[in-house]
């Protein structure tokens, strides 16, 4: 395994998520390879949690999923972002950026 | 998430799962696909790519499952499938099913039974307003004869503790009595209590009809008024609503109707009066002598923000108040306070048994609970590649032992379920057989399987599935799927970790049955010698029943003696009757005593003078009760108030007084109540000994003088008739009335009969506790019936090698029994160890209950070896006859 690779924490996977599909619906590989691609391949996303996340997500009403047909003409479920996914995204947004300032913030003080 | 939401997220995944499912599978399976085309896409052969995507994927199952862990109403999902699979296994598995809620069922069902007993005998608060701020108060004796050291209140003593406490809103006395009451179509002796006008107030009982005493009431010289208990008024009066302001005439006084109580009252057996008047204190009662008379109940309602602790203190500074100034008749004398709850637990004296029959009925279900265990280890051994799968597929370790767990609560809930029914008769036999006296009466109308009862069984239910569903599923849940699916049907012996756990069950469950029936022998043993010793009396044939004499026409001695002479004369004039007699009190029903002074001895303090148990009877009492006179001669009619004053003893009274002399012709000076003797009575007769109460150890000293000399308006009769003594009862009745019409018969009973109750529900004990023992010995019988058919059945592969090379049936046989011996041994060694204490424990805790334990320590264990042995015996030898052709063939 890569050793760039990184363990995702905790509650920003749904972020990523979020963030992945503001820009247009995807299917859960296309997720997937978009997260690598934008992280140039610090994360993983591996289907035993993007799976869980991108269902949860669909409970809480954050995405809703139609299926579709993918560029290559297979049958695919595509995920797309709610209003209330909207909002979300822009909650979490804020609060990781308060996160990382403050662990910024930590790391140099000392 | 928005509720509304949630709750159509839920239905939808409950009703359209399997269109969920479905659309899982899909997306999954086509992420599956989109992968392998990338892989394609960089070279990859179309096989390979598949094979690559799934081991990425990490198992199509396993994604699955995690995605159904984060829906919504996942865990009540989980639960239903729960639900489903285990009646699934148990239509599979009719006959386990069956033996494991019927065990359950019987556990379960007495446990509730006796629990019913428990909550209705110490649990039931009284029905009065805030029973927990209710108190009564208590004089305690400075040489108390027992632990609990209860004693009633003298008048003086009570009117200077509601004088002086600070702690109470209201206090108040009561003096239980027995009163007579005529006017209807016959006189009938009812239970009743002069009370203090506030003493419904400090109760917080509210009358049905009319008023409460009023302030006042209680002082000399108001008129007479009367309360009446609900189920009296309409006993007698016929629920007349106009009853209020009628007279009624009580012991030949006439008194004025005022109020109706509730007859909930009933319930608190602490009070069975069904009138109360007020209680107005004599001038005696109330002067320095007074103190020394303590009859009264007394009752106090604690302020808000009072505790009983610091009534309690309050009183013992009062009583020690009390106490300096009046050192003749208080010195060391206190006062105590409980809970009205808590003094009737005392009273009841019940603690002891109920303990007995919980501890009993609690093997029962651990003993149950022990075969279910057993059930289901030795299942789930062979669910092993179930399990296995399941884990293989993604089901975790909380989640394997959450569906055994469910398995095992749905069988003790059918159980319990089914054993409420059980307990529904039960309860049926606890009533009818709680009758040897009214306060045992009364706990029987109040047990029944109400609201707490049935929460009590929910919560044996539950915990008896923890209890034994935990090992075998944690057991089950630790072992490593690669293995269970290894560890096939073909190996030869059952893994060693199984037969550890069962073996431990096996010996429990014997230690258990073992422990318990040494519990039950000892209640037989105690029982049975009762029934049987020699009670120095012949009670067959013998009708009693107790009259009260009452009304202004018998306050005089003399006219007491003429009614019973009368009524014996009366008597004796019927064909049926051989003998009669009166005596003032009955054998076996705990009689009065006396204290007295032998003539030529020293003659000590009041307090400090011998006690002998005190009957007066009248001419002919001992040829009527057959008790045998061993020296002298029986009282005569000529023995009366004109005559000299004579007594007679029994055998215990003379030995201990005079015993190296001869008893007759010796006098004594015999005291009664306080009033010192003034003559010197000779003793002219011995009597046989007969117990006051049974099971008694020692014969205690009595002494008896004549009715004529000593009478009394309460006294027995007692008649010996030719035929069936109840049939005789109408006649007794009509022999009374016909000397005076308003006399009540009271108690009518067989003598037999009285020494039945005197044995105060010892019956209803050991009934209990033998059909427990029997239950318990039965479970453990089945339990290792089937611990030993199941383990052959596993070893038959192993037998029929052994015999295949040559072993003989005796040699399989004995090999079989020798390793089950080997546990029932083991068992019954820890149980025997425990249950060396046991006979020390009973009669240090039940006074007055004595045994020979030897036979019992010897034979219960003989008993539960002989049973497991049988169980033993019949798989052993099933497995003994097995063709060894067919033992190797089969798998």
């Amino acid at each position: 395994m890569d050793r760039k690779q990184v363990e995702l924490l905790q509650g920003t996977l749904d972020l990523l998520i979020l963030k992945t599909l503001r820009l247009e619906p995807l299917h859960g590989l296309g997720v997937a390879r978009r997260i690598e691609q934008v992280t140039r391949g610090t994360f993983q996303v591996k289907p035993g949690s993007l799976f869980p996340a991108l269902h949860r997500m669909e409970e809480q009403g954050w995405v809703t999923s139609t299926w579709g047909e993918s560029e290559n003409r297979r049958r695919a479920k595509y995920y797309q972002l709610t209003r209330a996914g909207r909002r979300q995204l822009e909650t979490e947004t804020e609060r990781w950026g308060r996160i990382s300032l403050a662990i910024a913030r930590a790391l140099e003080a000392t | 998430m928005p509720l509304l939401r949630r709750f159509a997220r839920l239905c939808r995944n409950l009703l359209r799962r399997s269109a969920l499912e479905r659309d899982l599978d899909a997306e999954v399976r086509s992420y599956v696909q989109m992968l392998a085309d990338e892989k394609m896409k960089s070279g990859a052969r179309p096989d390979a790519a598949r094979r690559e995507a799934i081991i990425e994927l990490g198992g199509v199952e396993q994604v699955k499952e995690e995605v159904r862990d984060v829906r919504v109403g996942h865990f009540l999902d989980t639960v239903l499938q729960d639900v489903r699979h285990g009646l699934r296994m148990f239509a599979k598995n009719p006959g386990f099913t069956a033996v494991a809620v019927l065990t359950l069922a019987l556990g379960i069902g007495v446990n509730t039974t006796i629990f019913s007993l428990v909550s209705a005998m110490l649990l039931r608060k009284p029905p009065v307003s805030d029973p927990d701020r209710l108190i009564t108060l208590l004089s305690t004796n400075p040489t108390p004869d027992d632990e609990a050291n209860r004693w009633p209140a003298s008048a003086p003593d009570f009117l200077d503790w509601r004088r002086q406490a600070t702690a109470y809103s209201g206090m108040a006395a009561s003096s239980p009595d027995d009163f007579t009451l005529t006017g209807g179509t016959e006189p009938q002796r009812v239970a009743g209590a002069q009370v203090s006008a506030n003493y419904f107030q400090v109760l917080g009982v509210e009358p049905v009809l009319g008023r409460a005493f009023l302030s006042g009431e209680d002082q000399a010289g108001h008129g007479r008024v009367v309360a009446l208990r609900e189920d009296l008024w309409k006993r007698r009066f016929g629920a007349d609503p106009k009853v209020l302001g009628r007279q009624v005439k009580i012991n030949g006084d006439d008194y004025t109707v005022i109020a109706v109580m509730p007859e909930s009252f009933r319930k608190l057996w602490l009070f069975p009066a069904q009138l109360w008047i007020p209680l107005v204190f004599t001038p005696e009662q109330l002067g320095p002598a007074g103190r020394k008379q303590r009859l009264l109940n007394v009752f106090g309602r604690l302020k808000p923000g009072m505790t009983a602790s610091g009534a309690r203190a309050e009183l013992a500074t009062i009583a020690r108040r009390i106490a300096a100034a009046n050192p003749d008749s208080n010195q060391g004398w206190g006062g105590n306070v409980m809970t009205v709850q808590q003094y009737a637990v005392q009273e009841s004296n019940s603690k002891t048994a109920l303990l007995f029959l919980t501890a009993a009925v609690g093997f029962v279900l651990l003993i149950a609970c022990a075969n279910l265990a057993n059930l289901l280890v030795a299942r789930n051994s062979s669910r092993q590649r179930e399990f296995a799968i399941r884990t293989a597929l993604g089901a975790g370790r909380i989640r394997l032992t959450r569906q055994l767990l469910s398995e095992c609560l749905m069988l003790t809930l059918l159980g319990g379920g089914l054993g409420l029914f059980f307990a529904v008769w039960g309860v049926a036999v606890l009533r009818s057989a709680l009758n040897w006296n009214e306060y045992s009466v009364l706990t029987a109308e109040t047990v029944s399987l109400d609201g707490p009862v049935r929460l009590f069984t929910l919560a044996i239910s539950v915990a008896a599935a923890l209890v034994s569903g935990l090992a075998p599923a944690l057991r089950i849940s630790q072992r490593d799927p690669g293995a269970g699916l290894k560890d096939s049907s073909r190996s030869l012996t059952v893994g060693r970790e199984h037969r550890r756990l069962q073996s431990g069950l096996v010996i429990a469950e014997l230690a258990l049955s073992l422990i318990l029936l040494v519990g039950a022998s000892v209640f037989v043993a105690y029982f049975i010698e009762e029934t049987h010793a020699s009670r120095g009396m012949n009670p067959h044939n013998v009708l009693t029943a107790s009259v009260t004499l009452s009304g202004a026409a018998y306050k005089d001695g003399a006219r007491q003696c003429d009614f019973f002479e009368n009524v014996l004369r009366q008597l004796h004039t019927s064909p049926e009757v051989q003998s009669a007699a009166v005596a003032s009190d009955l054998p076996f029903t705990f009689p009065g005593s006396a204290r007295f002074t032998v003539e030529g001895r020293p003659v000590a303090k009041p307090e400090e003078q011998p006690s002998a148990g005190y009957f007066a009877v009248s001419p002919g009492y001992f040829s009527v009760a057959q008790i045998p006179l061993r020296e002298g001669r029986e009282f005569t009619p000529a023995d009366n108030a004109g005559s000299a004053p004579v007594a007679i003893v029994n055998q215990a009274f003379a030995r201990k007084y005079f015993p190296d002399q001869d008893a007759l012709g010796r006098r004594l000076r015999i005291r009664h109540e306080n009033s010192e003797g003034t003559k010197w009575s000779e003793i002219v007769g011995v009597a046989g000994n007969v117990n006051e109460f049974l099971g008694q150890d020692a014969p205690r000293p009595q002494l008896f003088e004549p009715f004529l000399q000593r009478p009394d308006p309460s006294m027995n009769l007692v008649v010996r008739v030719g035929t069936e003594p109840t049939a005789f009862a109408e006649s007794l009745r009509k022999a009374v009335w016909s000397v005076d019409k308003d006399q009540p018969v009271a108690n009518l009973k067989t003598m037999d009969r009285v020494v039945q109750d005197a044995g105060q529900g010892d019956d209803l004990m050991t009934g209990l506790m033998s059909a427990f023992a029997a239950l318990a010995l039965l479970m453990a019988a089945v339990g290792i019936y089937g611990l030993i058919a199941y383990l052959v059945a596993r070893r038959t592969h192993e037998l029929g090698v052994r015999m295949a090379l040559g072993a003989r049936r005796g040699e399989v046989l004995m090999l079989v029994l020798r390793e089950s011996m080997s546990l029932v041994l083991a068992g019954v060694g820890i149980g025997l160890a425990v249950s060396l204490g046991i006979p020390r424990l009973v009669t240090a805790l039940f006074s007055g209950f004595h045994i020979r334990s030897g036979w019992i320590l010897a034979g219960t264990p003989l008993a539960v070896i002989l049973v497991a042995l049988a169980s033993c015996y019949f798989p052993a030898r099933r497995a003994s006859r097995v063709d060894p052709m067919v033992a190797l063939r089969q798998e």
